[in-house]
């Protein structure tokens, strides 16, 4: 409804539907209205059935559907998780609603992106009715995408993290669940720019670059979670060796109890000279030692 | 006249609903060890007690029918800790908003780092005392008394201030401009390592474990206007990233100076991260030709840059700089579109593509040093640059209510090429400059050109109304050019020979197999169950280096819930992952069999979770959860060697001391309602860590090695008990 109209007539108006679906309903309705889908003062918040349809016979008969059930149809539930009394919408109906006012912006490649192609409605992550969309809290984010990122979820409780757990850095923070021009979903361009977002410090550019650190972070870290601190695919001195073979004893097999075996595996390996790994701006910097 | 509350008529129970939720909560948190890893982000490091306070209020006249459009809101979280968060926000729906946030982050490092250095958190300069003498790495591992009472013990943290605004303004329905800005103030060191060189064998490296100062200003600003109506919408905007080290370097005294005539110099120095500055434009739009057809894209175009003085970055003397900074400047450009067609319910089709290039124009010059192993090279910066193409064809087809199917072909091309001055590689070309010449901008790379093919396809079916089931596969084979005209301009040197043949697995040709599976089965409306899986194998086509890499992972899901407010779940996952690595013994451009060598990596992780909610008990008043949480990380390398080598210890033979970390975590918490607006909430948890890996720990210790300066790190495992009690006052 985007006329022009008084807060007055916007909760008039939804009282159709606010008569049955009242606070004795044990779906979380009227809670919409400490939301910014409840402020009726503004003529562009939608009234119920904006989004639900006019539902004509679901207003004669409770027992038929709203014309728009939302909800994530892959498990029936709704929100909170409670076993839904309808069976969804498919996904492209519900989420025509929300994209008849929410287009752009983030969901300017939502067509197309993973999320799309995999059936997930607005819905799925989003919880509208609730007086804070537990998506959109920074505490509880990651429990959400944690109900199909199972992966992740493990990741989170690893040696080395992210601070995930402390609620200091969410999904959303690296990731554009809408969709987006970058890997894996991510907000930015490329993986660089995302991680150059907190960690400038690694952005230079260096006098002596490091090829691995200009072109992708994640050709050694592994963002989510890792047994190998700090956030690492693989430890030196074999981290090195999945790309170096010959300086120093490097070539040399590395291994405790073998003739012959290179010396440099104890502590941080190759790290314990070459420090400046993510690349230095010392003209005796060349080898990353300085 | 208005209504007088239109939805609370005859419904005393909707104000409850319709007005803010504000509470306030304080109390204590009580733990019970000190523990840098138990307390890494959470503020909870030290054992003893700390202030518990939270709160969020938010009002205006747009609540509780009121017939307005202003909201504001005040919060804070964790306010007794270094963990703590405050902010408040005030908007005009559809009209203004803004907003003010601060976080605060100190990350624990470690609390077992012992130094003679006398330093401060977040300094750049390490001394010893004057006693302190110097350490011969050729003699025993033993110190002096005086080596051994310069000792203490140092809480190594990198703490974070983010200080966050941000503002939007709708001119009207269709136009309008979002501004967000970020502080970020970050104090404190992270350990870092140093290398000095004091014996001539190449091996001897002496190592002394320092500290880097982390003591940087990050700030970040987006500023956007944006324009959207039936026909599509568009986005112009700025994002700049300012980014200020306080140093440009540190120095360190060298305690294994003066030992032998190879010694180095002290005091030593070494670089820090330069403060830099990156300027992007970006633009975005789509065009809606029908409700059904649409092109959507986007172009950025970055500037990225620094010149950051050199002075004080290296040793004087060993080094003359031809400038004193570098003037780096890489450029940044970024394009993508988006074609897209959802004609009918059934078939949805789209093609795109997607265009990065880092385009690095920083100049290179010759810069002669010495190496910590008493080399003296005289090597050029190379610019290092790449582009990457991108382009998909993808299609979704509905075959029936309950099935859908989903392909895609994907062209992934990168190239890699270096902006090496003209100048300076044809004067090297012509003098043997370190037995070779310079690279050219297309014998740098070893890798100029990579070109991967995808095909992935992707199914889905509703079985049944409660059963739900999902598959895929991709196959994914990259051909990468190999250089014939390679240089490595290092190759004359121990520290930059590269074996020929290798390559490094990120730019080496691969296949790669990809399949996932998943089922979910609403079994009764009390109980859901869940499987998933998947698993990924690399092929890799390289003489040397990584040969093959597998990874999977199965989830298993469940959830039953035996009342109507009580739920109880379980999870397990189970992941592996393998790397194969192939190398080469000595310095030889071919190896032979006999020098061949592989190492094995094998991670295994089990993570499991069981957890459980009671709400309404003792009539109506007791919240209860809990949980338990396992995980159990090993990862393993093995090196099995050709017959140039022998096994010498048939115990151990190759086979590295698992890297072991086991962590159990119990949680129990409990919310008690007094009355309709107060609660006290209690909640114990005890959390176990057992980490171990002697191989990264045993050398920072006494008596290791006579060639490293010890400082004690250990494996941060610890036994945490927390207690916490807190009173919560809810207001409507």
């Amino acid at each position: 409804d985007a006329l022009p109209r008084s807060a007055a007539k916007a909760l008039d108006a939804d009282k159709v539907c606010t008569s049955c679906h009242d606070s004795s309903y044990p779906e979380p309705v009227l809670d919409i209205y400490q939301t910014p889908h409840g402020v009726t003062g503004d003529p562009k918040t939608p009234l119920c059935q904006s989004c639900h349809g006019d539902s004509k016979k679901h207003i004669q008969d409770a027992s038929v559907p709203p014309d728009v059930v939302f909800g994530d149809r892959a498990t029936v539930k709704g929100i909170k998780g409670r076993q839904m009394i309808f069976k969804p919408s498919a996904p492209s109906v519900q989420n025509k609603e929300c994209l008849s006012c929410h287009e752009g912006g983030l969901r300017t490649h939502w067509v197309g992106s993973q999320h799309q192609v995999n059936g997930l409605a607005c819905a799925t992550c989003h919880s509208v009715h609730l007086p804070k969309d537990p998506i959109l809290t920074r505490a509880n984010q990651r429990e959400i995408c944690f109900d199909c990122h199972k992966e992740q979820q493990a990741d989170s409780h690893k040696f080395s993290t992210h601070p995930l757990d402390a609620g200091k850095i969410v999904c959303s923070d690296c990731h554009n669940p809408h969709g987006s021009t970058g890997p894996k979903l991510l907000k930015k361009n490329t993986v660089n720019e995302v991680c150059w977002q907190c960690h400038a410090d690694k952005r230079g550019p260096f006098l002596w670059e490091h090829q691995p650190v200009t072109e992708d972070c994640t050709n050694c870290h592994t963002p989510h979670g890792s047994n190998i601190s700090p956030l690492l695919k693989d430890r030196p001195p074999f981290l090195c060796e999945d790309c170096h073979n010959g300086p120093h004893q490097s070539s040399d097999a590395i291994g405790p109890g073998l003739t012959g075996s290179a010396p440099n595996a104890p502590g941080r390996a190759c790290l314990n000279c070459h420090v400046m790994i993510h690349g230095s701006n010392s003209p005796a910097g060349a080898f990353l030692h300085r | 006249a208005m209504p007088q509350a239109a939805l609370a008529d005859g419904d005393p129970g909707a104000a409850a609903l319709i007005n803010p939720d504000n509470y306030v909560e304080i109390g204590g948190i009580f733990t019970s060890q000190d523990s840098s890893k138990f307390g890494e982000y959470n503020g909870l490091d030290k054992k003893g007690g700390h202030v518990l306070g939270n709160f969020s209020v938010s009002g205006g006249d747009s609540y509780a029918e009121k017939p307005g459009i202003d909201r504001w809101s005040i919060y804070g979280n964790n306010l007794g800790t270094d963990s703590r968060q405050v902010g408040a926000a005030v908007s005009a729906q559809d009209k203004w908003s803004f907003s003010i946030d601060y976080d605060e982050l100190r990350h624990n490092i470690t609390d077992s780092y012992r130094t003679p250095y006398q330093s401060s958190l977040g300094g750049n300069t390490f001394t010893l005392p004057s006693n302190f003498g110097t350490i011969d790495p050729n003699g025993t591992a033993s110190l002096t008394a005086n080596q051994l009472a310069a000792y203490h013990q140092m809480d190594v943290y990198s703490k974070r201030q983010n200080t966050s605004i941000s503002a939007g303004y709708n001119f009207n329905r269709e136009w309008n401009l979002k501004f967000d800005y970020k502080h970020i103030e970050q104090t404190g060191s992270k350990l870092i390592s140093s290398a000095s060189d004091s014996i001539s064998d190449g091996l001897g490296e002496n190592v002394a474990m320092l500290l880097t100062p982390t003591e940087y200003q990050t700030d970040n600003f987006n500023l956007a206007v944006n324009w959207g109506s039936d026909k599509g919408f568009f986005s112009a905007g700025y994002y700049g990233s300012l980014f200020h080290d306080d140093y440009n370097h540190l120095t360190w005294d060298n305690p294994f100076l003066n030992v032998n005539t190879n010694a180095g110099s002290s005091p030593e120095s070494m670089s820090t991260p330069p403060s830099n500055q990156f300027h992007q434009l970006n633009f975005s739009g789509g065009y809606f030709f029908t409700p059904a057809t649409r092109l959507v894209g986007g172009l950025s175009y970055a500037r990225n840059t620094q010149n950051e003085s050199y002075a004080g970055t290296y040793t004087p003397g060993l080094a003359t700089p031809p400038i004193s900074s570098l003037n780096a400047a890489v450029i940044m450009k970024h394009a993508d579109l988006k074609l897209s067609n959802q004609t009918t319910q059934k078939l949805n089709l789209s093609a795109g593509f997607t265009y990065n290039e880092r385009d690095n124009n920083t100049a290179s010059a010759i810069y002669p040093f010495q190496t910590i192993g008493g080399d003296s090279p005289t090597p050029v910066n190379i610019p290092l640059s790449w582009k990457h193409t991108q382009a998909e064809l993808a299609g979704s087809y509905r075959l029936d209510d309950r099935q859908h199917l989903h392909a895609a072909y994907n062209y992934d091309k990168f190239e890699r090429w270096c902006n090496t001055s003209p100048a300076l590689y044809a004067a090297g070309g012509s003098q043997p400059v370190n037995g070779g010449t310079y690279p050219t901008p297309t014998s740098c790379a070893q890798v100029p050109k990579q070109v991967d093919n995808i095909l992935s396809l992707d199914y889905r079916l509703m079985a049944t109304d409660t059963v739900n089931f999902n598959a895929g596969y991709a196959y994914s084979k990259r051909n990468s050019d190999v250089n014939p005209y390679f240089y490595n301009p290092m190759q004359s040197f121990d520290e930059g020979f590269e074996n020929m043949g290798f390559l490094a697995f990120f730019q080496a040709s691969r296949k790669e197999n990809r399949v996932r599976m998943g089922v979910d089965w609403q079994a009764t409306e009390k109980f859901d169950l869940s499987l998933s899986g998947k698993y990924t194998q690399d092929d890799y086509d390289a003489t040397l280096g990584v040969q093959q890499g597998k990874s999977s992972s199965i989830n298993l899901d469940a959830t039953y819930a035996y009342s109507e407010k009580a739920t109880v779940s379980a999870y397990a996952t189970v992941q592996r992952r393998t790397r194969d690595l192939t190398n080469g013994q000595g310095q030889y451009p071919l190896q032979p069999l006999t020098a061949l060598w592989t190492n094995n990596l094998t991670d295994n992780e089990l993570t499991l979770g069981l957890s459980a909610k009671q709400k309404g008990l003792m009539g109506e008043r007791l919240d209860l959860a809990e949980g338990i949480t396992y995980s159990l990380g090993k990862t393993d390398y093995s090196t099995a060697a050709g017959a140039n080598y022998t096994c010498v210890d048939s115990t151990t033979c190759g086979v590295f001391p698992t890297i072991k970390n086991e962590m159990i975590s119990f949680r129990i918490s409990g919310g008690y309602k007094i009355d309709k607006a107060s609660k006290v909430m209690v909640g114990y948890q005890y959390q176990h860590l057992t980490s171990n890996d002697p191989t990264q720990y045993d050398y920072y210790q006494y008596g290791y090695s006579a060639t490293v300066l010890p400082a004690y790190l250990q494996a941060p495992s610890y036994n945490q008990n927390l207690v916490y009690v807190a009173y919560r006052y809810d207001m409507k």
